[in-house]
């Protein structure tokens, strides 16, 4: 990668014109794992239900930039296909989580998963 | 080739984990900023020591990454740190931007537009109205902050356990891989071969093909595949009177190569025809369950019930189209109803 750094010709490009360098590639690896690991900590330490589940989607998010930097050093697009089905799941989960969430807050009145940390079964 | 002293990056790590186990959530606001400063020091000096790497072996980054990275790494922070349900959502929307940003400098611009338009547009959106359904402030102090918001749990042990993890990731990272493969660097003819007519067009467009002339093949270099053996990049196009000529790589116009959404759209539907579906089925059972569990299940006393029997069963004796059989078990229905109730209240 001979690009200098602040040329507008890498966001104009369309195709898969340069070879990504190693280095270059842990520049995103370490963005996609600061994040996924943010969002594990936002996991285990809020206690509001929205929040947690807003943590989730933070990890697909890194799981996301992971996928499409290493899909853009092999030169391949199954990287960024699988993306997109990173991101079905995850509406999918959404709906489904807020749903559940919904119905737990109709039941207990707050948002707390501490409400919820005796179950039956 | 190592790319970082691995005691160096344990070293950034614990500092960065300090920083964020100090901005969590808590009662007073000075040790969150202090934690976050930190963190982003800690951040700062790790692709510091990366952009130096990558200078000494002449790989230079983006200047937009730095950019996006940090707003997007910040919005994480945000997400995690901020006491109001509704500014995280506001941060994470922030954050898929930025992230959006980073895929557009990967040259992936379907992904980024399919993210801002599904995750900031439809999935946050979402989020932002069960937010704001579940919590609502009392009225006379609007700046209330529900208990479970203000106080996080287990902020230490958290912390250690996620940097702990980063730490091992990092470091094993940074050890550097001499196995991976160095992609080929020109994908866009065998791509181009599936789509004669865009071939043609661009050529026309850029005067390389006359009036009455068609594009006939586009070679792959794969000869097995093509009854003709074309080298990779030549375009073989007929004439009306039949004869044949040919296009070398070496002149191709500038425009003649593969978009990121046709290559997407290849990849997708021609490779993975059956995920799709899979993501189908996915979606499907989401919606049939958030409608089944969202649902709310009104309770209708025996009373009620009567008297709706009763409007409907006057209704249907009043309409000559409803069928009578119905109208009369609707009645004995009532009848048995009310003898059952009364023999409840005697």
């Amino acid at each position: 990668m001979n690009d200098i750094p602040g040329s507008l010709n890498m966001l104009a490009q369309s195709g898969y014109p340069e070879i990504m360098g190693q280095v270059t590639l842990m520049h995103y690896l370490v963005v996609s794992m600061v994040m996924f690991v943010l969002g594990l900590i936002g996991f285990l330490t809020r206690r509001n239900l929205i929040i947690m589940f807003l943590c989730t989607e933070l990890m697909f998010q890194a799981a996301g930039i992971a996928l499409i930097a290493f899909g853009r050093y092999h030169m391949d697009f199954t990287g960024q296909t699988f993306v997109i089905f990173v991101l079905t799941v995850a509406a999918a989960e959404a709906a489904m989580g807020l749903a559940l969430i919904v119905l737990l807050f109709r039941r207990s009145d707050s948002l707390d998963a501490e409400v919820w940390s005796e179950m039956k079964g | 080739m190592e790319l970082m002293n691995p005691l160096l990056v344990y070293g950034l790590v614990a500092l960065g984990g300090i920083g964020v186990a100090l901005a969590l959530p808590r009662k007073a606001l000075g040790p969150q900023l202090a934690g976050a400063v930190i963190a982003a020091a800690a951040g700062g000096i790790m692709v510091l020591l990366l952009t130096l790497k990558g200078v000494q072996s002449n790989q230079f980054t983006n200047i937009y990454f730095y950019i996006f990275g940090a707003i997007a790494l910040g919005g994480a922070l945000r997400v995690i740190t901020h006491a109001k349900p509704v500014y995280a959502a506001l941060y994470f929307i922030l954050t898929i931007l930025a992230t959006a940003g980073l895929f557009l400098i990967l040259s992936a611009e379907f992904m980024a537009f399919a993210l801002i338009i599904v995750y900031a547009g439809a999935i946050l959106i979402t989020y932002l109205f069960v937010i704001m359904l579940a919590t609502q402030a009392p009225e006379e102090n609007i700046e209330y902050l529900a208990e479970y918001d203000v106080k996080s749990r287990e902020p230490i042990v958290a912390t250690v356990v996620g940097f702990v993890l980063l730490g091992v990731l990092t470091a094993l990272m940074f050890r550097g891989s001499q196995s991976l493969p160095v992609a080929k660097a020109d994908a866009a003819p065998a791509l181009l071969t599936e789509m004669p007519r865009k071939v043609e067009r661009v050529l026309k467009e850029n005067g390389l093909l006359q009036e009455g002339e068609r594009v006939e093949m586009v070679g792959s270099g794969d000869v097995a595949r093509m009854n003709m053996d074309l080298e990779g990049g030549t375009i073989a196009i007929m004439s009306a009177d039949g004869s044949r000529r040919m296009i070398e790589r070496a002149v191709w116009p500038e425009e003649l190569k593969t978009l990121n959404i046709e290559a997407l759209g290849f990849n997708l539907l021609r490779d993975h025809p059956g995920a799709i579906e899979i993501a189908g089925v996915i979606l499907l059972m989401a919606m049939l369950g958030a409608v089944v569990l969202s649902r709310k299940q009104v309770q209708i006393d025996e009373e009620l019930k009567m008297q709706q029997a009763q409007k409907l069963g006057m209704s249907m004796d009043v309409s000559p189209s409803a069928p009578v059989q119905s109208a009369e078990s609707l009645a004995a229905q009532m009848a048995s109803n009310a003898a059952a109730k009364a023999e409840g209240g005697a």
